[in-house]
């Protein structure tokens, strides 16, 4: 089939849904003539040229091994009879939920010298290491940002026939060559987008590299923001700059993975593991004892200690389950509207993108992406900014819940858009051809081949923008009504000023919520 | 077909189920207690006065674990309506900026003044009432009335007990560049407190001395954390011996952690520069309209219950209304208050950034 233009008004939308993603980037071009930046002239000083260097340095590296581990993962618990696949399933997407800066100091009170785990790590030979550094940030960030690459391929692989690597294994081709000549290409896509995503999150990374004391661009910037505002919108305007390369590098190199096959009704195989079973096994829990179980030491530690001291009679606690149970409310109201908008924001696009092949919807897509490496609290400020201009909508949307929906899925709506067109490129064409032959309608046909064929990557999706939504910081301090506290926020100002066991306790709740959310989106499906 | 109608009917209901489980928790909400309880009742424990049409919009960017209590009091006793968000200071300062004359706060809470040197520089603070600014000496406010501090955090250095016996504790940062302390220390270079009082530092011994001593520093091997907390925490576990920090955040973690938390403040020399006192500050904002309301709560931050609240319950050193710091805290020296000239501190922060970003300890 040829390709069809795309429909005007689906034109329309992709591109008014851009340009109020483009509002973050437009404000800082903006901020960076007003406040006299000099964006060139600080790429010839070597104080710029260093941190920028280290920034890739570290992006590239945790892009590699997120890469490997998420890959790893999902093909793990998706095609094979490990041990426990379900539950490991749950787990895996769980470490998106730590905010940075608390994830990363549990990770330094756990495995540091001294720490809790010390002892152990002595006992067993490894112990004395530091994390910090480059070291330390490449570990941390691995560990937090892997999920970006494994829920989109695990719900990739769950959508893939068996019957092609059948074939292949028939024919001859060893397990391996089977997965390098079937599988890789059909995750390809996949496993670009989620490696994309994990590349601009670190660049734009402050809480892990600022706690491991690796000194990136994001440092540089922070320190800013007051003594030399200019400098800190330059120095944002070269990041977003580097994001919109990387993200042009993605697309040119995974353009000819778009044809992606398909069958209806795909029973993905499972591999017999044999004696891969243990050292299989060993791997998945290695990961999950260093991703959810290292932090966790931690947390729980603060939050019983909090505890038992209330217990007996030592200082007050200065939360209470009232408050908790409010910032745990207003927590999930607020990630589940982000996530369920984020992906309707992002379908228009990539039905552009991916079906009709459309210009405007590549350029509205580079537009949604690279707006995933701008520091969150500049997107909160230019929100504020562009509201305060806005006459009427200002009194309408300034202290409401929409506006900071609406800013978390500008600051999200990137987590979707990767999988949300890997989804709509695997509903083969053949099958549209077929239903319109038979005269079912555009609509008729999205609700009964559509929405069916793309449902695990959607939900993927949702649960990406859900679980980062969950962890959100800036926006959620800076745009969220008066008076509507979240977890992350109360996590926040507890952990800052050294109220460790309120962080801890609502730290729990946070991985205890996510991991709920975890079970509901990814494994009911079945 | 029949299969993919029922993929598509389990696909839309179970985002439908997750936007009415969000809308219903939405929709649950609690109900107003007419009186107020916990650490909040300590500073008032009186009945609340009936709620008027008055109301007072403040942006805090001290913790909502110790300003909250605060706040309740005061809406309870007052019946002024307060609405708050809690920020991290530089954050609020960047948003109140934003906002200019459309924001809704009334009132700005620092905790260090870099942020308020920000502000002032705009031209976005107000004029605090005399009456509020005369429960304060005048060192610990501004001389054209647009802050007040309301409480104070004096740097010290955190150790770590096991590895520095008491005898050789060193008596000023400027012992801190010998040979003795090569890798030793750690400095929080870039958050906003060390910044402030590095400032301070300059504008007392000027910035050739302080320059060369922050390099002396990192040539000694100076290590760099981002902020007093996690000083504190790798000075409890023994990963650092010393670090310069606010006092304050020891006798939180150590209260949080217990015995395992082997660090303590020493204070070091009276007449040093590592003693300062760094105060936390009120102020109005100019755009208010409810400045009668937010001079009502500057008053309030500097009475005796809230005073003695901030020093009992958060360890800090009390201003005003003639409250003695709690037991723990070491007394306050002639030196450290006054002298020190904050409202220099706003113009002085843009070199001092400058000098601490050249000195390289961000990567150290």
């Amino acid at each position: 089939m040829t390709l069809t233009r795309p429909p005007w008004a689906l034109r329309i939308v992709g591109i008014a849904i851009a340009i109020l993603f483009a509002f973050p980037g437009v404000y800082l071009v903006f901020r960076n003539f007003s406040s006299g930046a000099e964006p060139l002239e600080l790429l010839t000083s070597s104080r710029t040229l260093e941190p920028l260097w280290r920034t890739i340095k570290l992006a590239v590296l945790v892009s590699l091994s997120a890469a490997v581990l998420g890959v790893a993962l999902a093909w793990l618990t998706v095609r094979t009879n490990l041990i426990g696949r379900r539950f490991w399933r749950v787990l895996a997407p769980v470490p998106l939920v730590f905010p940075t800066f608390i994830g990363a100091a549990a990770f330094i009170r756990t495995l540091n010298p001294g720490g809790l785990a010390a002892g152990l790590l002595d006992q067993l030979g490894v112990g004395g290491f530091e994390l910090r550094g480059l070291f330390g940030a490449w570990l941390v960030l691995t560990l937090f940002t892997y999920p970006y690459v494994f829920l989109p391929v695990a719900a990739r692989l769950q959508r893939l026939p068996g019957s092609l690597e059948d074939s292949a294994r028939v024919l001859g081709d060893s397990a391996s060559q089977a997965f390098r000549r079937i599988v890789f290409p059909q995750i390809r896509g996949a496993l670009g987008a989620g490696t994309l995503l994990v590349f601009l999150y670190t660049i734009s990374d402050f809480g892990a590299v600022q706690l491991m004391r690796y000194d990136t661009l994001t440092r540089a910037i922070e320190t800013n923001y007051l003594a030399r505002p200019a400098i800190a919108f330059a120095l944002s305007l070269i990041l977003l700059v580097l994001a919109i390369v990387v993200v042009g590098g993605e697309r040119s190199l995974s353009r000819g993975s778009d044809s992606l096959e398909q069958t209806r009704s795909s029973k993905p195989i499972v591999h017999a593991l044999g004696r891969w079973q243990l050292p299989s096994l060993a791997f998945v829990v290695f990961a999950a004892v260093m991703s959810v179980g290292a932090p966790m030491v931690a947390i729980v530690d603060w939050a019983s200690a909090g505890l038992l001291r209330t217990r007996n009679g030592g200082r007050r606690l200065t939360i209470d389950s009232e408050k908790v149970v409010e910032a745990a409310r207003n927590t999930l109201e607020s990630s589940a509207l982000a996530a369920v908008v984020a992906v309707l924001a992002v379908l228009p696009i990539a039905f552009l993108v991916g079906r009709y092949r459309d210009r405007v919807g590549g350029a509205s897509h580079a537009v949604i992406i690279a707006t995933f490496a701008l520091p969150g609290i500049l997107i909160a400020l230019a929100l504020r900014f562009w509201t305060l201009r806005s006459g009427f909508a200002a009194d309408f949307l300034s202290d409401s819940k929409a506006l900071l929906i609406f800013a978390y899925v500008v600051r999200f709506g990137s987590l979707a858009m990767g999988i949300t067109l890997v989804a709509v490129q695997t509903v083969p064409r053949r099958f549209h051809d077929a239903a319109s032959t038979l005269g079912a309608g555009r609509v008729r046909r999205l609700f009964t081949i559509d929405a069916p064929m793309m449902a695990p990557g959607l939900m993927a999706a949702v649960g990406l923008v859900l679980l980062s939504t969950m962890k959100e910081l800036p926006i959620s301090l800076i745009i969220a009504p008066l008076g509507y506290p979240t977890l992350t926020t109360r996590i926040f100002g507890s952990f800052e000023d050294a109220f460790v066991a309120e962080a801890g306790i609502m730290a729990v709740v946070l991985v205890a919520m996510s991991a709920v959310l975890s079970w509901f989106l990814v494994l009911r499906r079945a | 077909m029949l299969s993919q109608t029922l993929h598509t009917r389990r696909l839309i209901r179970r985002l439908g189920s997750l936007t009415v489980l969000a809308l219903f928790v939405a929709s649950c909400a609690t109900a107003e207690v007419p009186t107020i309880e916990g650490v909040a009742a300590d500073i008032y424990p009186g009945t609340c006065a009936e709620v008027g049409d008055r109301e007072l919009t403040v942006y805090s960017g001290r913790t909502e674990n110790l300003i909250e209590p605060v706040l309740d009091a005061f809406a309870c006793e007052t019946g002024i309506e307060v609405a708050v968000r809690f920020a991290d200071s530089t954050d609020l300062a960047l948003l109140l900026a934003e906002e200019g004359d459309s924001t809704p706060a009334d009132v700005y809470l620092s905790s260090s003044p870099g942020p308020v040197g920000f502000l002032e520089a705009r031209n976005l603070l107000g004029e605090i009432d005399e009456s509020a600014l005369e429960l304060v000496a005048a060192e610990n406010r501004s001389a054209s009335g647009s802050w007040v501090g309301f409480s104070g955090r004096k740097r010290v250095a955190v150790y770590n007990i096991d590895a520095i016996a008491e005898a050789d504790l060193p008596t000023s940062v400027f012992d801190l560049t010998n040979e003795t302390w090569r890798g030793r220390v750690a400095l929080p270079a870039t958050n906003g407190s060390f910044l402030d009082w590095f400032t301070v530092f300059r504008d007392q011994f000027g910035t050739d001395v302080a320059t060369q001593w922050l390099n002396d520093m990192v040539a000694n091997d100076a290590k760099y954390y981002p902020n007093n907390r996690s000083i504190v925490e790798a000075a409890g576990r023994g990963e650092i011996d010393i670090g310069l920090v606010n006092h304050y955040y020891n006798y939180q973690e150590a209260e949080a952690i217990g015995d395992d938390h082997r660090a303590l403040n020493h204070d070091l020399g009276d007449d040093d520069i590592g003693s300062l006192l760094i105060i936390t500050a009120a102020t109005i904002t100019s755009a208010s309209e409810n400045t009668g309301e937010a001079n009502e709560l500057v008053e309030y931050l500097l009475s005796e219950p809230v005073q003695r609240y901030l020093t009992d319950e958060t360890l800090e050193y009390p201003l005003a209304a003639g409250v003695a710091p709690a037991d723990p805290l070491p007394p306050l020296t002639a030196l450290e208050i006054g002298s020190v000239d904050f409202d220099a501190l706003g113009g002085g922060f843009e070199e001092t950034t400058e000098i601490v970003d050249a000195s390289g300890i961000a990567n150290q």
